[in-house]
């Protein structure tokens, strides 16, 4: 093992931080590699080209009439065809473009901007400001928008500005729900704080730190509202309300061709198909502009909680690499015994190894500890053991003898049988591990029902037996209640309670004190070990903390990076570390340092303890 | 007791939460406290205990029901947003969460520039200036400042945190839990450049934490927070090693220790003495 290690250069462990990408793209560079949305955007624009440069582009006259040509087909001479009055349908398309476009530039800016103000208004400055309007909102959003149009063109003699300014007034309900909450999500970030505390004010904040963040959301909102104005002012152009015929519009061209459908059918093609493909436009931006704005978060980006574990920086020769058959005996006397489990991840760059060959045996009654720092695989390792590697994960080789059983842990599928019953496991976050909807008792009979077949009412007496067994007091009182009433430590005993309730042989526990309390936490490494003594059951504990393996474990496994550096009882790992890295971990623990002094850092010690073991073997 | 006057001096704070009476929360119920220039004080105590109130109410982040808080002999209890603004240089934060702490749409350097912006005498080579210096203490590369933050660790966002906190040389920094979320091997690093920034610039600290080992490694003094009081307050070391309060002792009892035989030894004691309880 130290051979290995002798040649892995001490910088190693300097953190260097996930492979550095280029800058992360923003928002609109990520939107403009999308064909579709190129290709939406660039309909959109023709159309507006189209409105603004209309008595350039349009071929004749909208307005001129030709008896002797009426309900043509294309032609040379009318690329689209002639309406009833023979007059060019091309040129009524291009001209019709302008009250369409304008109305909804129109809509689209008033709700933007009033939609945007409000929403952002209600979600920073919050309190009264957000109560006001959200109730403004939602009496908007309760009115019947289709009415309140038609009626506005009535009072204001059919102004198309005045309706689609109203229109626009009334979308900007969707727009505020959509930018407050995006503004709520973004206001409980740490940042905004220190931005807070470091002077700024709240408009600098906003500017800064908010609006940045919303815009992706915002844009998604607006261009499906666009959609929606496209329809309400053909609509409107449509029933004759609005702009008055003879003058070319949209609406009013499907209303023509609604008159001649029987005789001229291909009238309606060039309107009818210039506002879908408009509406489609709108729809297809908006899904781009989620999907890019979705990417800047999965990127990982933002809440890259771990940075994805780098390849291994220098793969240490290994003298056998991967699971050979000399290791691959397993243990006559282990409850659980694996070999050569490997697990990769799926990337841009091909397959990433996550964990590598990794060996363990856990006898009967005992607790082993699975000991590392983020990236190193404990937590994948007990996730293949239950077969619940997270989706991009996968295990590619390793077998597991379990109870004599053999299982390819390869093939997760058949692992399914064995997760509840034989396997149990903990997680870190003992309230997530709970659904919030159902009480403890159903939580409980849930899975005795799952795995036994007792009547329901022997199944009630073993539940609460079971909250007796984790010594949760009042365990009637408990049984009847929700997760959120009850503390974490009680979740977790909940959690514990849940795993025994099938007598598995082994549980796994990951990081099941990390998220608790100290007094809580010792509670329930007491219980864990007082259980795993009465029922003889085994554990794996997955863990960061020295002092809970000291605690809980009889022999601990060190993972690095998926490597598994040494496997020892824990009083040889905590008085002779054999490997230099668990050496200088355990160096690094304030509890063993003195006070006043700097920590011995990893890369300290670990420059140290190389030239020790240089000079060990020049002498 | 306090040989110099007291950087920051909190004086029976009361901070209650909740709208209506009936559903209100008492998170602090009097806690007095005082830092020195230039010491650092650590607070202890679990989830609910109400030490990250103490800081927020500190930095002006929560509403005070009773008692006062003064800053170098001024109350800043009530102090107005203008007065806010300014204390901003010398009152900074250094949070638990790396992640949410900084803005990934922004690049470090705007990111530490922003403590700075608040001072109108500093020209924008003054300010880059500053950017690179403290960059270098913190011990980042030179090319941080173009970076975003989604290219750094967990570490390495702390430290440009906390070069975030120190850049407009503060007086007080208050630490909120500033190590718990990293590795043990990136946990000694952090702690040690907040040691040595503190000595170097005389810094004042209030260190929150729910650990007792590293609280009693950066701190001189510790307080022990329980429900919204102080149970105990004295010399970090003496706390640790000589817990006066039954509370403190569980919270010593309760943390393991990296070292199974001593661990063992622990762990029976509190066997005994719960058996002892469930009996009695």
């Amino acid at each position: 093992m130290s051979e290995s290690a002798a040649e892995t250069p001490a910088d190693v462990f300097t953190a260097k931080g996930p492979a550095s990408q280029d800058k992360p793209t923003r928002f609109f560079r990520r939107l403009a590699r999308k064909p579709l949305a190129i290709a939406a955007t660039a309909w959109l624009v023709a159309v507006s080209a189209a409105a603004v440069l209309a008595p350039w582009l349009a071929p004749a006259d909208p307005l001129a009439q030709d008896l002797l040509a009426v309900k043509q087909t294309p032609s040379q001479a009318h690329l689209l065809g002639t309406d009833a009055f023979g007059r060019d349908v091309l040129s009524r398309l291009v001209y019709g473009a302008w009250p369409t476009i304008l109305g909804i530039a129109e809509a689209v800016l008033i709700a933007c901007a009033l939609g945007f103000v409000l929403g952002l208004a209600a979600g920073y400055f919050g309190r009264w400001l957000d109560r006001a309007i959200t109730q403004l909102v939602d009496l908007l959003l309760a009115l019947p928008g289709l009415v309140i149009l038609l009626s506005i063109l009535a009072v204001f003699n059919r102004d198309m500005t005045v309706a689609m300014v109203t229109l626009g007034i009334m979308g900007s309900a969707g727009i505020a729900r959509v930018a407050r909450s995006a503004t709520l999500n973004v206001r409980n970030e740490l940042y905004i704080d220190a931005a807070r505390i470091s002077g700024l004010g709240d408009a600098a904040i906003i500017v800064r730190h908010v609006v940045p963040r919303i815009i992706g959301p915002l844009i998604v909102q607006l261009s499906l509202f666009a959609a929606t104005a496209v329809l309400a002012q053909t609509g409107i152009s449509f029933l004759g309300l609005g702009v008055q015929p003879p003058a070319p519009t949209w609406g009013g061209m499907v209303y023509e061709a609604s008159q001649t459908i029987t005789d001229d059918p291909w009238l309606l093609a060039p309107s009818g198909g210039a506002i879908a493909l408009t509406v489609l436009a709108f729809g297809l931006l908006g899904d781009s502009a989620r999907d890019a704005a979705a990417e800047g978060w999965t990127r990982g980006t933002r809440r890259g909680r771990r940075p994805a574990p780098s390849p291994r920086p220098t793969p240490s020769p290994r003298p056998t690499p991967g699971p050979t058959p000399a290791t691959a005996a397993a243990s006559p006397t282990a409850v659980l015994s694996v070999r050569g489990l490997t697990i990769v991840a799926d990337g841009d760059t091909g397959e990433r190894v996550l964990v590598d060959g990794m060996d363990l045996d856990l006898e009967q009654g005992q607790t082993l500890g699975i000991v590392g720092e983020s990236g190193s695989g404990k937590t994948l390792t007990s996730l293949a053991i239950m077969g619940l590697l997270p989706p991009g994960t996968r295990a590619t080789a390793g077998t597991m003898v379990l109870e004599g059983a053999r299982y390819n842990l390869a093939r997760p599928e058949t692992l399914r049988r064995l997760r509840g019953s034989t396997l149990g496991m903990i997680f870190q976050e003992p309230m997530a591990a709970l659904d919030p909807c159902f009480t403890i008792e159903h939580h409980l009979l849930e899975v005795l029902r799952h795995h036994g077949k007792a009547p329901r009412s022997q199944a009630k007496a073993r539940a609460i037996e079971l909250l007796e067994l984790v010594r949760i007091p009042d365990p009637k009182d408990v049984a009847r209640r929700y997760p959120h009433q009850i503390s974490g430590g009680m979740a977790q005993r909940v959690g514990i309670a849940r795993s025994l309730a099938a007598n598995p042989r082994v549980l796994l526990a990951d990081e099941p004190t990390t998220a608790l309390d100290v007094t809580v936490q010792a509670e329930i490494l007491d219980l864990l070990r007082d259980l795993s003594e009465a029922e003889s059951m085994a554990v794996i504990l997955v863990t960061h903390d020295w002092g809970v393996v000291a605690d809980s474990c009889d022999r601990a496994l060190v993972l690095y990076h998926g490597e598994t550096l040494e496997s020892a009882t824990v009083e040889q790992i905590f008085s002779a570390p054999q490997h230099p890295y668990t050496k200088a971990l355990l160096r690094a623990n304030p509890h063993n340092a003195a006070v006043g002094q700097p920590l011995p850092t990893i890369q300290d010690s670990l420059r140290e303890l190389l030239d020790d073991h240089d000079k060990e073997t020049v002498a | 007791m306090i040989p110099a006057p007291a950087l920051l001096e909190v004086k029976d704070l009361h901070v209650t939460y909740g709208q209506s009476r009936r559903r209100e929360f008492q998170a602090l119920k009097g806690v007095s406290l005082a830092i020195s220039p230039g010491e650092t004080l650590g607070l202890v105590g679990e989830s609910g205990s109400g030490k990250t109130t103490i800081g927020r109410a500190v930095l002006g982040q929560t509403p005070i029901s009773d008692g006062s808080i003064a800053f170098d002999g001024e109350d800043i209890t009530h102090a107005p947003r203008r007065r806010r603004k300014e204390l901003g240089r010398q009152l900074q934060v250094v949070f638990q969460d790396p992640y949410s702490s900084l803005n990934p749409a922004r690049t470090i350097g705007q990111t530490l520039a922003e403590p700075l912006s608040t001072d109108p005498s500093l020209s924008r080579d003054a300010i880059r200036g500053r950017i690179a210096e403290i960059l270098r203490r913190v011990g980042m590369p030179e090319d941080t400042a173009e970076r975003y933050p989604g290219q750094f660790s967990g570490g390495q966002r702390q430290r440009i945190a906390i070069a975030r906190a120190v850049i407009g040389r503060p007086r007080l920094v208050v630490c909120d839990e500033p190590v718990s979320a990293l590795d043990l091997s990136v946990q000694a690093q952090v702690l040690n450049l907040l040691n040595e920034l503190q000595q170097d610039m005389g810094l004042a600290m209030l260190f929150i934490s729910h650990d007792l080992t590293v609280v009693r490694h950066v701190s001189h003094r510790t307080v022990v927070l329980y429900r919204g009081q102080i149970v105990e307050e004295g010399d970090a070391q003496e706390v640790n090693d000589h817990p006066q309060h039954p509370y403190t002792q569980a919270l010593v009892d309760a943390a393991p220790v990296p070292d199974p035989a001593l661990q063992r030894a622990k762990r029976e004691k509190r066997r005994a003495r719960r058996l002892a309880s469930a009996t009695a």
